[in-house]
């Protein structure tokens, strides 16, 4: 039950990006297009799974008083190797994330999870943390990434989706309209959850 | 004082193991990287001169450019890559030129201007323009030229422009150079 618990938060309880309002670096700079923020959101989701896993395995080996340095070897590594992977076998979406691959490593999501979480806990719940943090991480990516692309180009995906008569709001796909789309997705979020309760 | 021996040495050991599964990973990705790069160079020579089967690269004072060959061995025309400082990007333009030096295609390789108005650049309209223009006419219409720029970017238009007009001189110098020195 709590196992389950740990996975399914961060899709809308504790959503990285609309609740906790972590890693709006690369949120903001990616979503331009759907593509992108799937790419970015798995490349962090495997960064997010593979650095929990070890994290929470060498926890009794870091020392403390050390361990943020510890943390960030093992996340710039899987880091580097996500990097080299995509630019090895995925050069296309290697080149439209750009630079925004090797700032994973400052992600604080990742850094964020590894403390609060993987540290602390057993190897099974941090997997399971990383990977439902990481989904919910993409899932915002790609809710943010399809309004953008809707409304500025009128396609998702690459594909037409609103009439050619359609104008695109070019506001858009620029930078500020990542921080509109933003602000009032985390609005209705939170306008959907308090009338829960 | 023990302690800090000890911190120091965790992370020695953290930090040696991770180097060397990043030169692992590295060995076995760079050659793939390299790979795919000469490869997406290649096709993109062919797209703008699309008569040639093969390429032979030659230099002029730090100018690269390739002859394309058919397969009688013929020269078939020129390529080479322009590169345009525009608003947000170097813009790099893939150049096919046939031999009387007017331009056979244009390519965009590389450019990150800014989405919805330079990076229209890359649409087919925008660069079919350029297919049998020669060195006069190589500027945008704001300049007095034949190229129609992009509505609301001038500046990644004009960039374009001035770096394949730069390289064909560049390539004109080269080709009399060549000629010159062959005929010796």
């Amino acid at each position: 039950m709590s196992a389950m618990k740990e996975f399914t938060k961060g899709f809308i309880k504790e959503n990285p990006v609309f609740v906790m309002a972590l890693g709006l670096c690369p949120t903001l700079a990616v979503t331009s297009s759907v593509a992108n923020a799937i790419g970015m959101g798995l490349a962090a989701t495997f960064v997010l799974v593979a650095s929990n896993i070890l994290i929470s395995m060498l926890k009794s080996f870091i020392p403390d008083k050390v361990r943020i340095p510890a943390f960030i070897v093992v996340i710039a590594s899987f880091v580097t190797i996500v990097d080299m992977m995509m630019h090895a076998y995925t050069p296309e979406l290697h080149k439209s994330l750009g630079i925004f691959i090797p700032l994973i490593v400052v992600n604080c999501i990742i850094l964020g999870r590894a403390e609060a979480f993987a540290s602390k806990n057993s190897v099974f719940l941090s997997l399971l943390d990383g990977l439902g943090m990481g989904l919910g991480f993409t899932l915002a990516l790609i809710v943010l990434g399809a309004v953008r692309e809707l409304l500025g180009a009128g396609q998702l995906l690459g594909h037409q989706v609103l009439p050619q008569t359609y104008k695109p709001m070019l506001v858009a796909i620029l930078a500020p309209g990542a921080f509109f789309t933003m602000g009032l997705l985390k609005g209705l979020l939170n306008l959907v959850t308090n009338k829960k309760k | 004082m023990k302690e800090y021996i000890r911190f120091s040495l965790v992370l020695f050991v953290i930090a040696g193991l991770a180097s060397g599964i990043l030169a692992y990973v590295n060995s076995i990705s760079s050659p793939i990287i390299a790979d795919n790069q000469k490869k997406a160079e290649i096709l993109a020579r062919k797209s703008v001169l699309p008569e040639a089967s093969d390429f032979t690269e030659k230099n002029l004072d730090n100018f690269k450019y390739f002859v394309g060959i058919d397969k009688n061995k013929k020269s078939v025309g020129y390529t080479f890559i322009a590169y345009g400082p525009g608003y947000s990007s170097t813009v790099q333009t893939m150049v096919g030129v046939k031999p009387d030096l007017s331009i056979e295609n244009i390519q965009i390789i590389y450019q990150s201007e800014t989405p919805g108005l330079g990076a229209n650049c890359v649409k087919p309209d925008f660069q079919k323009q350029f297919s049998g223009m020669k060195i006069p006419s190589l500027a945008v219409d704001k300049d007095g030229g034949k190229v129609v720029s992009l509505t609301g970017a001038t500046i990644s238009s004009r960039a374009i422009t001035k770096s394949i007009k730069a390289g064909l001189l560049e390539l004109q110098k080269a080709v009399k150079s060549g000629k010159s020195g062959g005929s010796k």
